[in-house]
């Protein structure tokens, strides 16, 4: 089975090589999409085994997964797995978002709300995620017991009839609307998240929202 | 009356501003058609105004014909802003989907030239 970790990373020099290393430990090919950084994540990801695909100009997170899922489509991988840049996922847990894929199912989608435990922000566990669950609940119909986690895999049918449209963060909800539509079977993964001081603020949340809304009118 | 002097003069400035931007090459001929035909229209109601007023009153309105012009004219700005986020948003799809194939037929070349240098 040919598999794909796609890294997608703006303004990461801190952690790209780190992240990258890690990534390889558990998967053979690991693609950064260095999505219009200023600083030297292109440069520092060319350095380490990974592929580099340079968006000249930043587009945002989920316009570089797709040019990553893209790269798998025309490459002809058969499994993609999503992994953020900033070092907040375990690269060790990568094998267990794939296990599902293994046994039947299109989507694995990696939770924070399953068991393993995550030092989340009081504010953004109670309230923005709950937010984020009833709005992907309202609006797409979808329930999971995470709503805007960055970490997942994807088998190749799932590749073919997920193309991301949001190049925003709204990618997240888009992904498990989709998931959702094309019936495609999916499983919830527990998995752990380092919080650092970055991360999704309740602003950028309310910027998904309003992507999701015009996203909808423009359709 | 003061109002319809208030309200022609802002037209007649636009519409001396818009001749100055064609003059000067800044707008394009069929820009500068729509909004000169935007504003003769706009000039219209203005010059019925009383008349206007008169519709309302029947009407059971208590407010102007001004008031009523201005409230149009907010909503065709609504309508304008809307229509423009629409456009923004369309051409932020292409801009992206144009990155993506120059990102991705860049990797391609590099990934050629390597085989050719190998």
């Amino acid at each position: 089975m040919k598999m794909i970790c796609i890294i997608p990373a703006h303004n990461e020099e801190e952690n790209i090589q780190k992240t990258v290393q890690e990534a390889k430990k558990y998967i053979d090919t690991v693609l950064v999409v260095n999505d219009g950084s200023k600083d030297k994540t292109k440069e520092l990801s060319k350095k380490t085994d990974a592929i580099v695909i340079n968006h000249t100009i930043n587009r945002g997170q989920g316009s570089a997964l797709e040019t990553g899922n893209e790269y798998a489509r025309r490459n002809n991988f058969d499994l993609v797995i999503h992994f953020d840049a900033d070092g907040q996922f375990l690269a060790k847990e990568i094998p267990e978002i794939i296990e599902p894929l293994k046994n039947g199912y299109d989507v694995s989608f990696g939770s924070r709300f399953l068991g393993k435990k995550s030092k989340m922000p009081w504010i953004k566990k109670h309230i923005i995620m709950r937010i984020g669950k009833a709005i992907n609940y309202v609006f797409l119909g979808v329930k999971t017991t995470d709503p805007q986690s960055g970490f997942r895999a994807m088998n190749r049918k799932a590749l073919e009839k997920i193309k991301i449209e949001n190049d925003g963060m709204a990618h997240c909800s888009e992904i498990l609307a989709k998931t959702h539509k094309e019936n495609l079977l999916f499983k919830e993964v527990p998995i752990t998240v380092i919080y650092n001081e970055f991360g999704q603020s309740f602003g950028s949340g309310f910027k998904t929202l309003k992507d999701l809304i015009i996203h909808k009118i423009n359709k | 009356m003061w109002q319809q002097i208030i309200a022609f003069s802002i037209i007649i400035i636009f519409i001396f501003r818009l001749s100055i931007l064609r003059k000067n090459n800044k707008i394009k001929s069929n820009e500068f058609n729509f909004w000169i035909i935007f504003w003769c229209l706009a000039a219209i109601p203005v010059l019925f105004l009383i008349q206007i007023d008169i519709i309302l009153f029947n009407l059971g309105f208590s407010g102007g014909g001004i008031n009523f012009l201005l409230y149009l004219a907010i909503l065709f700005l609504f309508y304008l802003i809307f229509k423009l986020r629409l456009k923004i948003v369309n051409l932020e799809a292409k801009l992206t989907k144009l990155i993506r194939e120059i990102a991705l037929d860049s990797n391609k070349k590099d990934n050629n030239k390597e085989d050719n240098n190998k």
